[in-house]
């Protein structure tokens, strides 16, 4: 009786009531400079172009006012303007104080997201046309080219740039055509005056006064315009002013850590990236990127928003005007001419950077909670998988997991044995991912704390001090990770040596790299906090979680001798984030409006670089019902990173939580994913290589198809897949929008769909809609394991679905999935083709075949063949001249067997990695 | 030396597989019966075989092909290549086990006798032996254990009987002596009574008096408490209100908070922590009345106990007394002795009652079949885990302490699958924090080892397991000798 042990479980019904703290977030009216934005009248911008020159190959001008100036006014000193050309058709505007007339200060310019590269492929420009427009004596206008078909034009009087297509004149994005051009230049502080802003309590000294900037871009023969996230709204961004618009926020740029968000808000969350794509009916794409850091706010304008003022625009009916502001920093902008959209992400790409390539196991399921609690809970979390034969491949660790929430560390309590740990993980081929964020506990016994705060490492405040907010620890300070310096430290601190009970299969993730201030205004840091060399936090918000996740994806990098690719997950990101690592889409809720905005928010992304994003599986705050779970699983299975995760006022939500039968429907979904495996890692490939998203709008396969536009219920995965989800509860039906000439073909049953059509489809519990597109070819694995590690030796599945021309054709990229060792060409990269009944593998990496530094024992064990008549008996298999048989087989395996059948080839016995022919007898 | 022979080994085996294999499969075991179990075999001795869900037939030559021919897996008992396959580990020297077809030839080894893993990807070594004495082993000591538990069961279900005896008595004695009580009290009432008519003005004014002074006491300091949370709620609300459209508002809204709070608040709604302390500091107050008034009570009564003989007699002759006062006059009688003994006696009434309905409160719980959780009646049980300390009483209570706050956990309900569960619940409502209006109802599952469980037919069980488990380990051995 006295030895008495108790092992306690914690069950926590929740009832959550959402309450977005809307005020505690500045409205546009509360924020000064977009609130004078926004009142600016079209025309208003009466700076013209002078002293329009050729100078360093570029197309330099003076920006400088036409009218006489008030004399009680200060002098408006001329701005400096440059267009640079770059090859791949990319514009180049630079709009900035002349530091040559003594600024008060330097404005800020957003360094290391340019890739270095880049600016070798300057075009360098000899020389610059004249022309003059319309017969206007002041519409003279300097022309540069751009690219073949292209030119870049500046209209002197009144200012304006633009991009056209010689052919018919047809422009393609421009700027300053509505004349809403502003720039404030900073200047000296008169004795009467007050820069200080207050905020809810908040005070912000402003010491540089107003120095905002906002201008019109207008983008031609457009339908819509995407992009810009981070927000959670519509994937077509919704007019914002003008005609037809009630009352609206403009679209906000501004990383904030926003506490239960609402799902369909032009508010800004996480993170930012300030590129704009347009795309129309004539099939054609452009591109606008913004390269700046601070707080910005756009308008999408309603057509006839200008109406009243009478500006004359050239005819297009399918033009939308977009107005952007931003409180500091410079016009650094880039114009993308497309004329695809997938041209106009390579060419956003090749001035931000590709995605980097993720490890294999990334790319695989992630099971996280705030928190898994002990060791003892991570064992038998781990061991329940395998009871219940369910795959995953990473188990992630919250703020709990450290000892009193420093970075780190581990709870000696909870967590004594952390190397252990994850040996006994990564002896299944699964790895672990604790959480580090940037707010360090000021807490003198706290190493970390004391060796940055003794190297004047931290964010001062605006007295000079070391600037102390409030996070999970309490007190914290924030390392200045714009310092490359301190980056450098930064990511030493992920050596094994330095961070204890860390062991090559554990990874990292950034969260409330915003960053989160708990007691600062709208939860984030003062505006009037300095960084290096008096940079001001305002210039540089945005982008403080980018370098963070930089800061950290290089230690990783440094942690394995440049040998082992980073895996570390950001909440916050900037513009080139993509080549650091994944993010996701923040605490989300757990209802059937966040699973549904889940679609666009990840398309957003996608299309703006950040590849390899997903929303929490189950919703992050409150309890989904167990159908909602499934349908979460079911669609997140097609995310590019796919993790479920909890807060921990919730049930616990592990998929074998709810009965059987959802048990094997969550196992269902995971095992798609697993399957899709070799398909999602090609596309990982395809993105790392041209920028094009693993998942992607249906418009971006389908440029000319209108109907696709506006639907961000759908998506596509790579070219061959289009999935969507089932948002609603108990449903019957869905309507799934098939677009395209050719046919699509169920996953499950193998059934073929008219393109070019709406479906009214029977839905069950088993499976959301998803289909295969004629004409494309989809490697799978469908030997179930417990880890994607162990299925490294797997044979391949090739599914074939036959277009009317009885072709398709697809891709297979591998690897080993985690070094560098691929950029040395150490990878196969085949082609599979079939025509005339033949099935030919060729090789199309760069290394010829036989040279590859990486080789695959895999064979191909099953060739699925959909829209093919059967009647066939055999194949014959070149080189070896034998035989396989033909039979009617199986669609899929386990639950994904839906009771299709098709034509299949058993047992070629061919290598993945080697040429070879099948011809159908 | 070693290592190098096994690579050799290793290279051979791999080498053989890929011309046996004839370009067709990478790794189909060489015998076409593995992963089977021995009572299946003859199942799968034919020419053509049948899907176990009848959906179709395949040959002998598919069998363990390494293709999946059934969707049931059928076929590949000994591969990986069906999802729902089962491969069955002979395991020689210990038990023989079923693992899904997932983890054959994945390179982790599974089965003692490493048989999963024949691709040579992996060489398991044969651990069925060693993990054969090791599990005889551990439950050698379970059954000691468990030896040990019976005895221990025995015991308490000895005492649990002579403590079923010992309150049964007692409440049999408190059975008659509530008789003889209730007798007195309802002759004193009416003794009372009488004094009463007589000095009924008076005593009316004072009654009114006393209850309005009782009223206020009451009152008072719930409505502090009251007026304090809506004053916190106000200075939130407050910070809720909507700021002014002027561009320079806000003063008001979070000022009044140190920056610290304002920080605390913020995490506060990730957390939930901050209003979660004050209700648990609610609670304890209230749980510590609750406590104190029952334990005092019963305390009292057990004092009482030893000298129930005596007491009786005294009642009777106070008795006898009485009687003769009701034929007095009023006017003669000691009305200040009448109201001391009145004041007594009721006092020892409710004395009475209480206990009374505490032991037949206590008899109506389901102590178990043979009774013998009767004596966790009184006990509780406690653990220390982290910051807070768990304190359990079975047909009472779960309680949750940290520093100087308590939450209840739950109220005992009764218990659940055959006396291996305590189902407690109703525990305490907390409200997560006035922002979030998050509603956390507590639940919890402990799990707790007693030897009261330790049944005589399990050691039984264990016995015969054992001999099962010493004989496979004979075979196992003589296997290994051959």
């Amino acid at each position: 009786m006295k030895r008495i042990a108790f092992f306690f479980l914690l069950f926590l019904a929740s009832q959550t009531v959402h309450s977005w703290k809307k005020d505690e977030f500045r409205a546009c009216d509360q924020t000064p400079f977009c609130k004078r934005a926004r009142f600016r009248k079209p025309g208003s911008c009466t700076l013209i172009a002078t002293d329009v020159s050729i100078s360093d190959g570029d197309l330099t001008a003076k920006l400088v006012p036409k009218a006489q100036q008030d004399h009680d006014q200060d002098p408006i000193k001329p701005l400096t303007l440059s267009v640079s050309v770059y090859q791949d058709g990319i514009l180049r505007l630079k709009i900035d104080e002349d530091p040559s007339l003594d600024p008060p200060k330097k404005r800020f310019q957003v360094p290391d997201v340019i890739l270095p590269e880049f600016e070798s492929k300057k075009l360098w420009l000899q020389s610059a046309s004249t022309e003059k427009l319309d017969g206007n004596i002041a519409g003279l206008s300097s022309v540069v080219y751009l690219s073949d078909g292209y030119e870049a034009v500046l209209r002197h009087d009144p200012f304006e740039v633009y991009v056209r297509e010689k052919a018919g004149n047809r422009r393609v994005v421009s700027l300053n055509s509505h004349g809403l051009f502003d720039f404030e230049q900073l200047r000296v502080k008169k004795e009467d005056e007050d820069w200080e802003e207050r905020f809810r309590g908040h005070t912000d000294t402003r010491p540089y006064g107003p120095q905002s900037i906002s201008f019109d871009v207008s983008f031609y023969e457009s339908d819509f315009v995407y992009g810009i996230p981070e927000h959670a709204s519509s994937f077509a961004l919704k007019p914002t002013r003008g005609p037809g618009v009630e009352e609206s926020e403009p679209y906000r740029l501004f990383n904030l850590d926003v506490f239960e968000y609402v799902h369909d808000s032009p508010f800004g969350i996480y993170g930012s990236i300030p590129f704009m794509v347009s795309h129309g009916k004539s099939g054609k794409s452009s591109g606008f990127f913004w390269l700046n850091a601070a707080e910005m706010q756009i308008d999408v304008l309603a057509k006839g928003w200008d109406a009243e003022d009478g500006i004359l625009m050239p005819i297009d009916q399918n033009r939308i005007d977009t107005f952007w502001m931003t409180e500091a920093g410079i016009v650094d902008t880039f114009f993308f001419i497309g004329p695809g959209p997938k041209d106009v992400v390579k060419q956003y790409m090749s001035v931000t950077g590709l995605p980097a390539m993720p490890q294999l196991f990334s790319t695989a399921y992630h099971q996280c909670r705030w928190n898994y609690r002990d060791e003892e809970d991570v064992e038998n979390v781990d061991s329940k998988f395998d009871e219940h034969d369910i795959p995953y491949d990473v188990l992630w660790l919250d703020i709990e997991h450290t000892d009193g929430k420093r970075y780190f560390t581990w709870d000696k309590l909870l967590f004594p044995h952390p190397e252990e740990m994850q040996r006994k993980l990564a002896a299944k081929g699964r790895h672990m991912v604790t959480i580090v964020d940037p707010h360090i506990k000021r807490d003198d016994s706290f190493d970390l704390h004391k060796d940055a705060s003794q190297r004047g490492y931290y964010v001062k405040d605006a007295t000079g001090k070391d600037f102390d907010g409030w996070c999970w620890p309490g007190s914290s300070s924030y390392p200045d990770v714009l310092n490359p310096e301190i980056r450098s430290w930064w990511s030493e601190k992920f050596s094994y040596k330095n961070y204890v009970g860390s062991t090559p299969s554990l990874y990292i993730w950034n969260d409330m790299n915003e960053p989160s201030v708990f007691n600062g205004p709208e939860v984030t840091m003062p505006r009037d906090v300095l960084h290096l060399g008096g940079v001001e936090h305002r210039e540089l918000h945005n982008a403080y979680g980018y370098y963070f996740h930089m800061a950290t994806a290089d230690g990783l990098v440094k942690r394995g001798d440049g040998k082992d690719r980073p895996f570390v997950l950001s909440r916050a990101f900037f513009a080139g984030s993509q080549r650091y690592g994944a993010v996701w889409t923040g605490d989300n809720s757990a209802d059937w409006d966040h699973l549904r905005v889940s679609v666009p928010m990840i398309l957003s992304l996608g299309l703006t670089g950040m590849s390899f994003s997903g929303a929490d599986v189950g919703g992050f705050f409150g309890n989904p019902e167990p159908e909602l779970l499934v349908r979460w699983y079911q669609l997140g299975a097609y995310y590019p990173f796919f993790r479920g995760h909890a807060h921990h006022d919730t049930k616990r939500r592990e998929p074998w939580l709810f009965g059987e039968r959802n048990t094997a429907l969550m196992r269902d979904a995971i095992r798609i994913r697993y399957t899709l495996l070799p398909y999602f890692y090609t596309l990982f490939r395809e993105a790392n290589v041209t920028g094009v998203p693993v998942v992607r709008p249906l418009w971006m396969e389908f440029p000319s198809d209108e109907a696709a536009f506006s639907n961000d219920e759908a998506f596509m995965v790579g070219n061959s897949l289009l999935v969507q989800g089932i948002y609603e509860t108990r449903a019957k039906h869905a309507s799934v929008y098939l677009p395209g000439k050719e046919s699509w073909y169920d996953l499950r049953t193998g059934t073929a769909y008219k393109g070019g059509k709406t479906h009214k489809l029977e839905v069950s519990e088993e499976s959301i809609p998803a289909f295969q597109r004629a004409g494309t070819i989809v490697p799978r694995k469908d030997r179930f394991r417990r880890s994607s590690t162990q299925m490294m030796h797997d044979p391949f599945t090739l599914v074939i679905a036959l277009n009317t021309f009885q072709e398709a054709e697809g891709e297979l990229y591998l690897d080993d999935g985690k070094s560098f060792d691929f950029k040395q060409g150490a990878y196969i990269h085949r082609r599979f083709v079939f025509s005339n009944g033949h099935l030919t593998s060729s090789n199309v990496a760069s290394s010829p075949l036989g040279n590859s530094k990486f080789s695959s024992d895999c064979i191909i064990e099953r060739i699925i063949i959909l829209g093919y008549t059967p009647g066939a008996k055999t194949a014959l298999v070149e080189p070896g001249n034998h035989k396989a048989e033909i039979e009617l087989g199986p669609l899929g395996f386990g639950g994904q067997h839906g009771g299709g059948a098709a034509v299949t080839i058993r047992k070629p016995g061919v290598r993945v990695a080697e040429d070879w022919k099948i011809k159908i007898l | 030396m070693k290592l190098t022979i096994s690579l050799i080994n290793l290279y051979l085996v791999f080498f053989c597989l890929i011309i046996s294999s004839d370009e067709s499969s990478p790794s189909p075991p060489s015998n076409s019966f593995l992963g089977i179990p021995p009572q299946d075999e003859e199942y799968f001795k034919r020419e053509m075989i049948k899907c176990k869900n009848g959906s179709k037939l395949f040959t002998k030559t598919q069998l363990n092909d390494d293709f999946c021919d059934c969707p049931d897996g059928t076929d590949e008992p000994g591969t990986s290549a069906c999802p729902g396959g089962k491969f069955y580990c002979k395991n020689v020297g210990h038990f023989p086990s079923l693992l899904y077809s997932s983890r054959v030839n994945d390179g982790i080894c599974d089965c003692c006798d490493g048989s999963d893993e024949y691709d040579g990807k992996v060489k398991c070594p044969n651990t069925c032996n060693k993990a054969g004495k090791v599990a005889i082993e551990s439950l050698k000591r379970k059954m000691e254990v468990y030896q040990e538990g019976v005895a221990l069961r025995k015991q308490e279900i000895e005492q649990a009987k002579r403590a079923i005896a010992r309150d049964k008595a007692e409440l049999s004695a408190l059975e008659k002596e509530r008789e003889a009580v209730g007798k007195l009290v309802s002759q004193l009432t009416e003794l009372v009574r009488k004094l009463e008519q007589e000095h009924q003005e008076n005593e009316d004014g004072m009654r009114e008096a006393q209850n309005e002074k009782v009223e206020n006491e009451k009152s008072g300091p719930e409505e502090n408490a009251d007026s304090q949370t809506s004053e916190v709620e106000k200075k939130w609300q407050s910070n809720e209100s909507p700021p002014d459209q002027n561009e320079k508002d806000g003063d008001e809204s979070s000022e009044g908070l140190s920056r610290e709070e304002l920080g605390q608040l913020v995490a506060s709604r990730w957390t939930g922590k901050k209003t979660w302390v004050q209700v648990k500091e609610i609670d304890q107050a209230k749980n510590d009345q609750e406590n104190g008034g029952r334990d005092a009570g019963y305390k009292e009564s057990e004092a009482d106990n030893a000298s129930h003989q005596s007491w009786l007699n005294k009642i009777q002759e106070t008795a006898q007394n009485f009687l003769n006062m009701f034929s007095a006059p009023v006017a003669n009688l000691d009305s200040n002795q009448i109201w001391k003994d009145y004041n007594d006696y009721t006092a020892k009434l409710s004395d009475i009652d209480s206990r009374i309905s505490s032991l037949t409160g206590k008899f109506k719980h389901d102590f178990g079949k043979e009774n013998e959780f009767y004596l966790f009646y009184d006990r509780c049980f406690e653990l220390e885990q982290d910051k807070y300390v768990y304190k359990v009483c079975p047909f009472k209570d779960a309680k949750q302490k940290g520093g100087n706050s308590e939450t209840l956990l739950g109220k005992w309900v009764e218990f659940g699958n055959s006396y291996r569960l305590m189902l407690f619940t109703d525990g305490d409502v907390c409200w997560n924090g006035p922002d979030r209006h998050l509603k956390v109802k507590l639940r919890y599952a402990a799990l707790m080892y007693t030897p009261i469980l330790c049944l005589d037919e399990k050691l039984e069980e264990f016995k015969q397991k054992l001999e099962s488990m010493n004989q496979v380990q004979e075979q196992g051995l003589n296997h290994d000798e051959l």
